[in-house]
């Protein structure tokens, strides 16, 4: 991780270790500690006993593969780091090698999940992909970073919260299954965002007032006017910028946007179930993998959700989801409730 | 004959847009027979890779009686429409593409449109094309 959070916080944070918060001290703790030092010679993978992978205490390893495109537009490339392997001195391969592993940590350690499929499945990625290639995305079996043009933009490797979202990708692929058109889509780009954005959250210890709710901070350049490719809180107000336009994306479903581009606009109507989640985990408080986070992957795994759902489907699910974790209730459920209806996305009741 | 290419999606959403007036290219003899090698009709709807690009491409042209070219061409080089009749209805072709099929003529026709163009950025969600 590049992203410094003072140490004086993490120090506070590790040393509270509240009953309540057991992760987050441990979050802050490894953050403190950093990565364990390479390892040399052969690869010694631990002889792991059976153990149920939901138990957060009993953390798995990830398998990273990041492979080099060296500017073609052919996958994988040339596989250059694999797990326990040293820093390469290539940035983008290096912080693609540290996302994954945050993004594996949250998984594995706030949800019980080992990878992608829940079962180990290696962590691939490809970087450097194509000629001044203004994009990331996952194809289905890996995660793929271009460099950015340099002008509007710097490479995907630099943000967390895009690694995360791109990781995310294949968490709904092998859950809901949410389908890349319209609703189900949007739904598919605002799961991606939420767990995104705690990857990055877990990664610095910041709670949901502190955490920033953008993502992709850092992959434009200098030049461009913005924080962020969107933000969650605020959607509609990541950029503004002469050459760019402003952030086109809807904040309540009054300004729902039907289109035929962007598999029916999915990367701009995201805004709405991202604003709900963030006014939720702020209404909370504390950490949102805690609460929200939580809600968010029983709703995923639920095996209840259609893979067309709607945004009101996706929310009354959310709400049973919130009322059986913490009760009908909790001011978890009813936070949620009222994300969902400050955007406009009715829930049954 | 013009064409025209955008490009969709992607991680950020925001959509880019190129636009060539083939009949004003110096060699747009070139450009008819690289548009002839598209195959139009033989692209599956393929099922959409999260984040990754989405290319439409649409052609064009003038409808002429029997060929659209090179008579399409000197036509419209000639530029001399005044005395023409109602402007006729273009033969519009178009196909919407995933990344990942974008391959052969239709890779070399994007990239010799990109190359042509200087790229416009639309407003991400308008338009239907």
């Amino acid at each position: 991780m590049q992203t410094i959070v003072p140490p004086y916080l993490l120090d506070r944070i590790a040393e509270a270790a509240d009953p309540r918060f057991p992760l987050a001290a441990d979050a802050a703790r490894r953050a403190l500690l950093r990565e364990p030092p390479a390892r040399v010679g052969p690869l010694i993978l631990p002889d792991e006993p059976d153990q149920p992978s939901a138990l957060p205490d009993a953390p798995s390893t990830p398998d990273r593969r990041i492979s080099d495109a060296q500017g073609r537009e052919t996958l994988p490339g040339r596989l250059v780091r694999r797990e326990g392997e040293r820093d390469t001195g290539d940035e983008a391969v290096d912080d693609a090698y540290d996302g994954l592993g945050d993004t594996h940590r949250l998984f594995d350690r706030v949800f019980g999940r080992d990878s992608i499929d829940g079962a180990g499945m290696p962590l691939e990625a490809t970087v450097h992909f194509g000629r001044a290639y203004d994009n990331a995305f996952w194809d289905g079996e890996r995660m793929v970073f271009g460099d950015g043009d340099g002008e509007v933009f710097r490479g995907f490797t630099d943000s967390l919260s895009v690694i995360g979202h791109e990781l995310a990708h294949g968490v709904t692929e092998h859950t809901a299954r949410l389908r890349y058109q319209g609703q189900s889509g949007a739904l598919n780009e605002h799961v991606s965002d939420a767990f995104g954005a705690l990857v990055e959250q877990y990664a610095l210890g910041q709670d949901a007032t502190a955490a920033s709710w953008l993502i992709g901070e850092g992959i434009f350049t200098d030049e461009v006017q913005g924080r962020a490719l969107r933000s969650m809180l605020e959607p509609g107000t990541a950029y503004d910028d002469d050459v760019l336009g402003r952030d086109p994306q809807p904040a309540h479903m009054r300004d729902y946007i039907e289109t035929d581009q962007d598999n029916g606009g999915v990367h701009l109507n995201s805004g709405i179930p991202n604003r709900a989640f963030a006014l939720a985990a702020r209404q909370i408080d504390g950490f949102a993998w805690e609460s929200v986070g939580r809600v968010w992957y029983d709703t995923l795994t639920s095996g209840n959700l259609d893979e067309n759902a709607t945004f009101e489907q996706f929310a009354a699910e959310t709400v049973r989801q919130a009322e059986h974790r913490f009760g009908a209730g909790s001011g978890e459920a009813a936070a949620i409730r009222e994300g969902w209806q400050q955007v406009g996305v009715p829930t049954a009741e | 004959m013009d064409v025209f290419v955008s490009r969709s999606g992607g991680l950020a959403g925001l959509r880019l847009t190129w636009h060539v007036r083939v009949d004003e290219q110096p060699d747009a003899d070139d450009w008819f027979l690289l548009i002839e090698q598209i195959p139009w009709n033989e692209m599956p709807p393929e099922p959409a890779e999260p984040d990754r690009f989405t290319w439409d491409i649409r052609c064009e042209a003038p409808q002429t009686d029997g060929a659209t070219h090179p008579d399409g061409a000197t036509q419209a080089a000639g530029a001399t429409q005044a005395a023409a009749p109602a402007p006729p209805a273009a033969e519009v072709q178009e196909a919407t593409l995933a990344e990942r099929q974008l391959t052969g003529p239709w890779r070399r026709l994007v990239d010799r449109v990109q190359e042509t163009a200087e790229p416009q950025r639309a407003a991400p969600g308008s338009g239907r094309t």
